[in-house]
């Protein structure tokens, strides 16, 4: 099996679109990632929800967990909604030199070739892509560790 | 001078800039210049380790090591964080009395631990009830920074050179509460009321937000109620043991290891959780420094300076105790007042001893100390602390600039340097 066999579609996002959209586009879908394409509609990097949620929750919080205990669901909502309001997915991305390496892989690829991208690079997804770079879709880390159980005929 | 007198200050001066400038780290500054002066024969082993006089004063280095260890354990409490909310609440969100009560947390906090501690631990929650109420946090932040470093001079352990004076003038917990506790209060005071005009833009009250504020939960902030106990307990009996010095006897470093002791014995922390905010650079940079300052001592080159200090003052002990809080102040501004203090004990020590150890003499200390601690305000670079809550304020998108940071500074270590003034000669002289 390829990679070209176990593509599925997958929520794509742009750089300049709304990062409030883009949020609730992974809660929607109950997506961990969300794959992020250039005006051209090629792929440059994913967005995972934890980054989102980085963005969003303060720095000040994120560092003393006596601080993250203080709001209510209501104020803990309101200061991410207000963080992620009037933002593009770029800024919400962490900068350049720290963006998350794009797991990409071709549509000939194995499924240990994309299993050792996704656990090389940590990331839940691989996009797979046609030579001219175009997207042909996602493979996820789920439907990966299915095929494998599959395979090796492992019950619960 | 002799030519061991000329080395020595050559490699203290050369390394003395290096800290200074930042050209290199701080505790490679400190450690190489000490093992030049180790190297060169301008001290020796013995001295460097064992000397009262002239090397690593170990009590310092154990107080410090000890307050680190409690202060640590303390951070995981969140009472600080409980503290500065049910301020903010008790304000019912007013920004002055609110910036008041926070600038008083932090100035008593302050005399019991250390100012960095203090200020990475009020910075955090300032940004959050700042951002409740729509509120900008720079003044807030600056306003504490500073009340960090007043309220630091009170105490013996409030401030780093006050360890250091106390070890070489041999001043105990309560000398620091007798001499210098009732003119920081007074300073306090004068502080919170310079702040309503030094801030004065920033006060614009949201009735709106209020409930914003009112809805946390401070008492959600205390994650371990039984760890928050035991470490209160703790800090009381370390700080009764260094009230209590002179009935028991048992040095301040020694009370302090043995608090740090207990509690990592009767609490549930690990080892490593508990000695993981230990500063080991700054230990190390006092221990350098130390070795520094002692080969200066052993060469003779700290007599020849007390002695050239002490003819310039003459029977003019007021001048010397005037001269050395300007001068203090206005080095500490622009040098870490760390290095500086060890530097100028040995001296101090010397002029005391000079003028024959009378009170006026005396008051020689607590000029320093005041010019030192309080003079660390005047710039962003004066103290540790102000370096600290600067780099926090860049880190959450509200950088303050040096210069904006100076212009309030400058102010209050003038105004501290001029009521510091009269303070010493009423005290030491006038009513003396």
């Amino acid at each position: 099996m390829r990679a070209r066999d176990l593509v599925e579609d997958y929520p794509l996002v742009r750089l300049s679109d709304d990062a409030l959209d883009a949020a609730r586009l992974i809660a929607d879908q109950r997506r961990p990632a969300v794959v992020v394409v250039d005006e051209e509609g090629r792929p440059v990097t994913v967005l995972p929800a934890s980054q989102v949620l980085s963005f969003s929750v303060p720095g000040y919080v994120q560092e003393d967990p006596s601080l993250s205990r203080v709001y209510d669901e209501k104020g803990g909502a309101d200061v991410c909604i207000r963080n992620l309001s009037r933002r593009s997915v770029e800024e919400v991305l962490p900068p350049a030199e720290r963006r998350y390496e794009l797991p990409v892989a071709p549509g000939n690829a194995t499924v240990m070739e994309c299993a050792a991208t996704m656990a090389r690079l940590r990331t839940p997804l691989v996009v797979v892509t046609e030579d001219d770079g175009a997207i042909r879709g996602v493979v996820t880390a789920s439907h990966l560790l299915q095929v494998i159980l599959d395979a090796s005929g492992s019950q619960a | 001078m002799t030519f061991s007198q000329v080395l020595a200050v050559v490699v203290f001066v050369g390394a003395y800039v290096l800290i200074a400038t930042e050209r290199v780290h701080r505790v490679a500054a400190a450690l190489g210049g000490a093992a030049l002066m180790l190297a060169l024969g301008l001290t020796d082993g013995e001295t460097a380790f064992h000397s009262l006089d002239a090397g690593v004063d170990w009590n310092v280095v154990f107080l410090l090591l000890g307050m680190m260890i409690i202060v640590g354990v303390i951070k995981q409490t969140g009472l600080f964080e409980y503290l500065a909310i049910a301020a903010a609440k008790r304000a019912r969100g007013k920004p002055y009395v609110m910036l008041v009560m926070l600038v008083t947390i932090t100035g008593v906090a302050s005399a019991a631990l250390d100012n960095v501690t203090t200020v990475l631990l009020i910075a955090p929650v300032t940004f959050l009830v700042c951002d409740r109420l729509g509120l900008n946090p720079i003044p807030f932040l600056i306003a504490e920074v500073m009340a960090s470093n007043i309220g630091g001079t009170a105490t013996l352990i409030g401030d780093p050179p006050n360890i250091i004076i106390a070890s070489r003038a041999g001043f105990s917990f309560n000398d620091f509460l007798i001499h210098l506790a009732p003119f920081v209060v007074v300073m306090m005071i004068v502080f919170v009321v310079v702040c309503r005009w030094l801030f004065r833009d920033a006060f614009t009250y949201d009735e709106q937000r209020v409930a914003e504020v009112m809805a946390l939960s401070e008492r959600e902030a205390i994650r371990n109620r039984t760890l928050l106990v035991q470490s209160l307990v703790v800090l009381a009996l370390v700080l009764a043991g260094f009230v209590l010095h002179g009935v028991l006897h048992v040095e301040p470093s020694v009370v302090a290891l043995l608090g740090a002791g207990l509690l990592v014995l009767v609490s549930k922390v690990t080892t490593e959780e508990a000695i993981a905010d230990v500063e080991w650079e700054t230990l190390v940079f006092f221990m350098g420094l130390f070795v520094m300052v002692g080969a200066l001592v052993g060469t003779g080159v700290i007599g020849e300076v007390s002695r050239a200090l002490a003819d310039a003052i003459g029977g003019r002990p007021l001048v010397g105790v005037l001269a050395l809080l300007a001068i203090s102040a206005l080095l500490s501004a622009i040098v870490d007042n760390i290095p500086y203090v060890a530097t100028m004990s040995p001296i101090v020590s010397d002029l005391v001893a000079a003028q024959g150890g009378t009170p006026q003499a005396e008051s020689l200390w607590w000029s320093l100390a005041l010019g030192a601690d309080l003079g660390g305000n005047a710039t962003a670079v004066g103290a540790s602390a102000n370096v600290v809550v600067l780099g926090l304020a860049a880190r959450n998108g509200t950088p303050i600039s040096f210069w904006k940071f100076t212009r309030y500074g400058i102010v209050v270590a003038g105004l501290s340097v001029l009521l510091a003034a009269p303070y010493l000669w009423l005290r030491y002289f006038l009513l003396a």
